[in-house]
């Protein structure tokens, strides 16, 4: 039976049970819209999970260990030296040192500020970067260019979310872009601290500029260049040779493992703190959905059942029509393919009506979000995710759920006998 | 050469209640019909005659003894194979017209082709089925927007569109009245002229004697109505 002819066959028959199959594609399409609503809002939470804590498959955060041996017999370190070794490592790409800020500093500003009257004092902490690993992300030049000139610094993006969803609303400050930041001044003063109330005998006035956002900054403080930070921790006599940490770029993602054995085995150890958070929460993002997608899979089995009691009783309505198929030439195989043909015509429908049921319940929960709920840091402007792969799978379910559900109606249509069919009242 | 050829062709029926006896409806039904004949088979409601049609058109395979249609062993086919020979070798006239009430009478007519292999130009052999049976202007209604003789005419032009060599038809005029059943049985007579095998059953006179050759089925076994009939113009 041609594929044409079939189509032709079960509309005549589709069109007159419009009723008891719009009611079998309205549970599909309940179960499959389900289904792909859960997913998008899986995936739509996962996208936000990667931006509060953006994870490279990559790159590994290079330590001391904090209960090693020979850290406490102050043996354990890195230097010039131990980075590179790890640059030698196999299937290392890239090794950045990075470098904190030993000396106390702190910032005192006064004055106008976008607009605002700003009183503050700040205790600053600062991380030292090679300008490589910042890269493009520097609007303006990320490198030390002596005593006399502002310090350049990168901020971290969500460092700039924090500030605007929490400390701005509740100070009343006003909001602020990356761009208008970009060549912002502010005061500097280093070996001053607030905390510990004292000064250093020779505490220098200078200031920092912003000169880019970046996820590579530091997300406690400020980052500047690894030679600024050296130069100042020289100056006032803190350790200006070992460094906090190396960020260690593996050639591959299937590199990563390696190169993490070879960093133990140099005595060091990779902080995963972050990956470990992102990973938790990703985990626990997996599960609701996962336990959500199982309740639509049920709800979609549900609906297998009743167009499974649909199309029973459309084949015993229809008993002496098939008895009529048979009699002008219908296989067995013909018969279970015109029914089969209805049934994946009512789950097409249900899947494609599922699907766009997702997509408006999807829009209309973002539209609430956006409306009803307080602006807090990393507040997505959708919470939904509609990969075309969750597109096809809600069709595609559908679509199986349908012919499942009218597997044994076909057969028993297509095992009726049709001496006894067209004899049927 | 004989279009249909029953060797002691038995079928029972299971007792319909605990208790009771199977019910005998064919018991040894030996026939012969040569091709181009017009058989007309008489016998009282419940006899079997519908059974006999049901076997002679390979729908019903649960019965015993020999039954060979158009050279076709009924017993020793597969299912597709009767399927193939219910396509293009025979066409059904029911009683009540068994018309498929989703389709257009056009569509009805149609109904071979979608199966198997289709039927050469069918559209075109649809539409000269239902101009011959009178009705070229219903191509288009539904079954329930026609009277029963315009049912019936669409349900032989059904049969026909296939141009198969016999038909088989179970009171084709039980439910028409009396000059609408004359107006089928005058094309049965035009269709045997042209060469077509029928073999009907019926319990009209008037049927039964348009027939060349009419048989009774009394008791489970067919008779001679012991006249030979004559070929009616």
């Amino acid at each position: 039976m041609k594929i044409g002819k079939l189509i032709r066959l079960a509309r005549g028959n589709l069109v007159r049970e419009l009723g008891a199959l719009a009611v079998s594609a309205g549970g599909v399409a309940l179960g499959t819209g389900c289904l792909v609503f859960f997913l998008a809002l899986g995936a739509g939470l996962q996208g936000v999970v990667n931006q509060v804590f953006p994870v490279s498959t990559r790159e590994v955060e290079v330590v001391v260990p904090q209960l090693a041996i020979g850290n406490l017999l102050g043996e354990q370190k890195i230097d010039d030296a131990t980075v590179q070794k790890l640059r030698a490592l196999r299937g290392v790409a890239a090794a950045y040192p990075k470098m904190q800020l030993r000396v106390p500093a702190v910032t005192r500003f006064s004055g106008p500020f976008f607009g605002r009257e700003l009183r503050m004092g700040l205790e600053v902490v600062a991380t030292g970067l090679m300008p490589e690993l910042i890269g493009e992300d520097a609007r303006m030049p990320f490198e030390d260019r002596g005593e006399s000139q502002p310090v350049p610094v990168v901020v971290n993006r969500r460092l700039l979310e924090l500030y605007n969803k929490v400390f701005a609303p509740q100070r009343n400050l006003p909001r602020l872009t990356d761009s208008m930041l970009v060549g912002f001044q502010i005061p500097l003063e280093l070996g001053r601290s607030w905390v510990v109330s004292r000064s250093l005998p020779d505490s220098q006035e200078t200031s920092m500029q912003v000169v880019g956002f970046s996820e590579r900054a530091t997300l406690a403080g400020v980052s500047m260049p690894l030679a600024a930070i050296r130069r100042i921790n020289r100056k006032y006599g803190a350790d200006a040779d070992t460094y906090s940490s190396v960020l260690v770029r593996a050639q591959s993602a299937d590199d990563v493992g390696e190169v993490a054995a070879g960093v133990r085995k140099l005595g060091l150890e990779i902080d995963d703190t972050e990956q470990r958070y992102a990973v938790q929460i990703g985990a626990a993002v997996e599960l609701v959905t996962l336990a959500l997608s199982l309740l639509a899979a049920l709800i979609t089995g549900l609906a297998a059942v009743n167009t499974m009691q649909a199309f029973y009783a459309s084949v015993r309505e229809r008993t002496r029509e098939i008895g009529v198929l048979r009699a002008v030439g219908a296989t067995r195989g013909d018969v279970a393919a015109v029914v089969l043909a209805e049934a994946a015509a009512t789950g097409l429908a249900g899947g494609v009506l599922g699907v766009i049921l997702a997509r408006v319940a999807g829009a209309l929960l973002d539209q609430i979000a956006r409306t009803g709920l307080p602006d807090f840091p990393f507040k997505p402007s959708t919470f939904f995710t509609f990969h075309t792969g969750h597109l096809a799978l809600g069709v595609g379910v559908a679509l199986l759920a349908a012919l499942l559900g009218a597997f044994l109606p076909a057969r028993a249509a297509a095992r009726l006998d049709p001496a006894k069919a067209l004899t049927e009242s | 050469m004989s279009a249909i050829e029953l060797r002691g062709v038995a079928k029972q029926y299971p007792p319909r209640e605990p208790g009771s006896l199977p019910q005998d409806l064919l018991r040894g039904v030996d026939l012969t019909v040569r091709r181009g004949e017009f058989v007309a088979i008489e016998g009282q409601s419940g006899s079997g005659k519908s059974t006999l049609l049901h076997v002679l058109g390979g729908l019903d395979r649960e019965f015993v003894g020999e039954a060979l249609v158009l050279g076709c062993d009924l017993r020793a086919v597969t299912d597709a194979e009767l399927a193939a020979l219910r396509h293009t070798q025979i066409g059904f006239v029911f009683q009540s017209f068994n018309l498929l009430p989703a389709l257009t009478a056009l569509e009805n007519v149609l109904l071979p082709d979608f199966f198997g292999d289709g039927v050469p130009d069918a559209e075109r052999r649809a539409r000269e089925a239902l101009d011959r049976v009178g009705l070229a202007d219903k191509a288009r209604a539904h079954p329930a927007a026609l009277s029963g003789g315009e049912r019936q005419r669409v349900a032989i032009a059904r049969a026909l569109v296939a141009r198969p060599p016999l038909l088989l038809a179970d009171e084709p005029t039980g439910n028409l009245d009396a000059r609408t059943g004359e107006g089928v049985i005058d094309l049965f007579r035009q269709l045997h002229r042209e060469g077509m095998t029928l073999l009907i059953v019926t319990h009209e006179a008037r049927v039964s004697h348009a027939a060349t050759r009419i048989l009774v089925l009394r008791e489970g076994r067919l008779h001679a109505d012991g006249a030979e009939a004559m070929e009616t113009e």
